[in-house]
């Protein structure tokens, strides 16, 4: 006999704003679960028969789907997302997503897809492969990124030689599995990406949390931003806190060690010649303590940032740094208090809603 | 149980109720897998099909382990040009009336995995992805009928969420004739969407389409039938998808209409919006 799945309920109908459920019906989702219901798109009935259609409503003008006509006008220029069929001048949609026009470019915006890089993206990577004079590295993409040997800071020094020892030695520098915070630095005509690490702000990470969201493309989950980086204080006694918001959707949350200005102080250097002075702790896979509140709290964080995710919400600085302190209060009312890190289902939905407002 | 054709011809109606050029109901969802690239769930009538589509990604076996033995792949290897398409199909045991397990190579199975692979490297821009693989695996978990057509849908749903550009909609529906062909009867009716019962007695075939148009993408009969029945077959074959392809549209549009409520998504700017200089 076949068999039917209900979709779950919900225990009480979540708030759909006025403008989803005059919009279309499909979208109000109190309909008593997926196996039994009748609705607009399962019937197939001509759009028409909709007292209220939702191509009328001028939000929607410029959602395409694949094979949708955009102009037939040889006028425009056609970019990424579109196609012009052989012996034709239409410039046609080949995703489903938003058109964009940039003067007389026509192109479309996916509503989602794969990661593409562009130089100066800042993302976080796992080592995959160690080849004689590089790694391959995961970046969420389309192909696994390369990184040269020669496009990372050596121990000792930026004037210092990379030599066959070094070669022979590319595993006590990055090895399978370690995860790598680093900038694109070229693309290739395929797609594939080099990256890069020679800057202190890049490197190998440690004592942390990493996250990998999906979602890419079409502006939910991590957007190019001003930011990406930044540190920020713990609340419920811990401590500082670094997040690193990979544009590839990746996402790296740690405790903050100012190892470098340490150092610095240490061995009473300048800032210029900072760079030569990197150490082969840089390199090091070994985790620094980490006391009970920050790792609670970098927890939290984390939820903080499935939970926006979960909810169609953008994840750049502003938002999760909102939405933490909102988590945090929400902690506290609860009954349990500052341990209560729980933010998935309706936490979440309520997290985001009071996010949006 | 042998399907009592000899009735249709009294009420013009079907052992299920239909009419020749009825479909059955078709739900589709998309976005049920979080951490999938892309992944959908199509009921056609009973029979109910789950997706995930991977990449494109760098090819190998490190990921999905579908890339030699049972699985069909199309648009050539890896270091190829193209974006590799491998599909790769499991029939849960449970989805048939009769409980049969079906192993990985069971010869069904892998021509429709080489059918979908062929029809999806065709339509997909495999062109724009070199030296990569897209991985679309599919599970049935109940049938009824129209399997094939099911998968090919259901696949295309995957693809338009995974983002992965494309000619238009492939879209799939079955089509057959009211008698057998022992029976020899000229002046049979052409049906629409077959369900299970009518596919082990009656002639049927599998078409799919590519979007609006008229373009068979894939044709496949494995049943005897005359020639003169086909050609009534395949028109009502590719009206069916036409009407598919509606009703596929309105999923992603659902989808993407609530994403920009959301304000997960810009609304974008058209043609017409000059005053946006």
């Amino acid at each position: 006999m076949p068999i039917t799945i209900l979709s779950p309920k919900p225990s009480h109908p979540p708030p759909s704003p006025h403008d989803i459920s005059d919009s279309d019906s499909d979208l109000s989702s109190d309909d008593g679960g997926g196996g039994a219901h009748l609705d607009f798109a399962s019937l197939g009935l001509p759009s028409h028969q909709k007292s209220t259609h939702p191509s009328n409503n001028p939000l929607f003008t410029n959602l395409v789907t694949p094979g949708t006509l955009i102009t037939p006008d040889p006028q425009w220029m056609r970019g990424h997302g579109t196609y012009i069929p052989p012996s034709t001048t239409n410039i046609t949609s080949s995703l489903a997503g938003i058109t964009t026009r940039t003067n007389k470019l026509i192109s479309v915006s996916p509503l989602r897809a794969r990661y593409t890089p562009e130089v100066g993206d800042l993302v976080v990577g796992r080592i995959l492969e160690v080849q004689a004079k590089r790694w391959r590295v995961d970046i969420n993409s389309i192909q696994l990124a390369s990184l040269p040997l020669s496009a990372i800071n050596l121990p000792g020094g930026i004037l210092r030689k990379r030599t066959e020892t070094d070669e022979l030695q590319i595993r006590t520098f990055f090895a399978e599995g370690d995860l790598v915070v680093a900038e694109v630095q070229q693309l290739f005509q395929d797609g594939g990406a080099i990256l890069h690490t020679r800057s202190l702000k890049y490197g190998k990470l440690r004592n942390g949390l990493f996250v990998a969201l999906s979602g890419q493309g079409g502006g939910s989950g991590v957007v190019r931003s001003r930011r990406q980086v930044w540190t920020m204080e713990g609340q419920n006694g811990g401590g500082k806190m670094d997040v690193i918001l990979g544009v590839n959707g990746y996402v790296w949350i740690s405790k903050h060690v100012e190892q470098v200005a340490k150092e610095l102080e240490q061995k009473h250097m300048g800032i210029t010649n900072m760079e030569e002075n990197v150490s082969a702790g840089v390199y090091s896979s070994q985790n620094d303590f980490i006391d009970s509140a920050t790792m609670r709290e970098i927890a939290r964080l984390r939820n903080v940032v499935t939970a926006l995710v979960e909810n169609g919400c953008r994840v750049d600085e502003d938002m999760v740094i909102r939405g933490y302190a909102e988590a945090c209060e929400m902690a506290m009312l609860g009954e349990t208090g500052a341990e209560d890190i729980y933010l998935g289902g309706q936490r979440g939905e309520e997290l985001t809603r009071t996010l949006r407002n | 149980m042998p399907l009592d054709t000899s009735t249709y011809g009294l009420a013009l109606l079907r052992v299920d109720g239909r009419r020749w050029n009825e479909l059955r109901r078709i739900h589709g969802q998309i976005r049920t897998q979080a951490a999938a690239d892309g992944s959908s769930y199509l009921e056609m009538g009973h029979t109910k099909v789950m997706c995930v589509v991977t990449g494109p990604s760098e090819p190998g076996p490190r990921r999905g382990g579908a890339a030699g033995g049972a699985s069909g792949g199309a648009g050539s290897g890896g270091q190829s040009k193209d974006a590799e398409v491998v599909v790769n199909i499991v029939i849960a045991g449970f989805s048939s009336v009769d409980r049969k397990r079906r192993g990985r190579g069971d010869k069904r199975t892998l021509e429709m995995q080489f059918t979908l692979s062929n029809t999806l490297a065709a339509t997909l821009h495999t062109h724009l992805f070199p030296h990569s693989q897209i991985n679309i695996s599919l599970h049935v978990l109940s049938q009824d009928g129209s399997l094939l057509a099911a998968l090919i849908n259901a696949a295309t749903l995957a693809c338009v969420d995974a983002g992965i550009p494309m000619t238009d909609y492939v879209t799939a529906c079955t089509a057959g004739s009211t008698s057998t062909y022992a029976a020899n009867d000229e002046g049979a009716d052409p049906l629409l969407d077959l369900n299970h019962q009518e596919e082990q007695e009656l002639p049927g075939l599998t078409v799919a389409t590519l979007g609006e148009s008229d373009k068979v993408v894939a044709l496949v009969c494995e049943s005897r039938v005359q020639i003169s029945r086909l050609e009534g077959m395949l028109a009502v074959g590719v009206d069916g998808c036409k009407q598919v392809r509606e009703i596929l549209d309105q999923v992603i549009k659902a989808q993407g209409r609530k994403m920009i409520l959301e304000g997960t998504v810009d609304k974008g700017t058209g043609l017409n919006d000059m005053d946006l200089d």
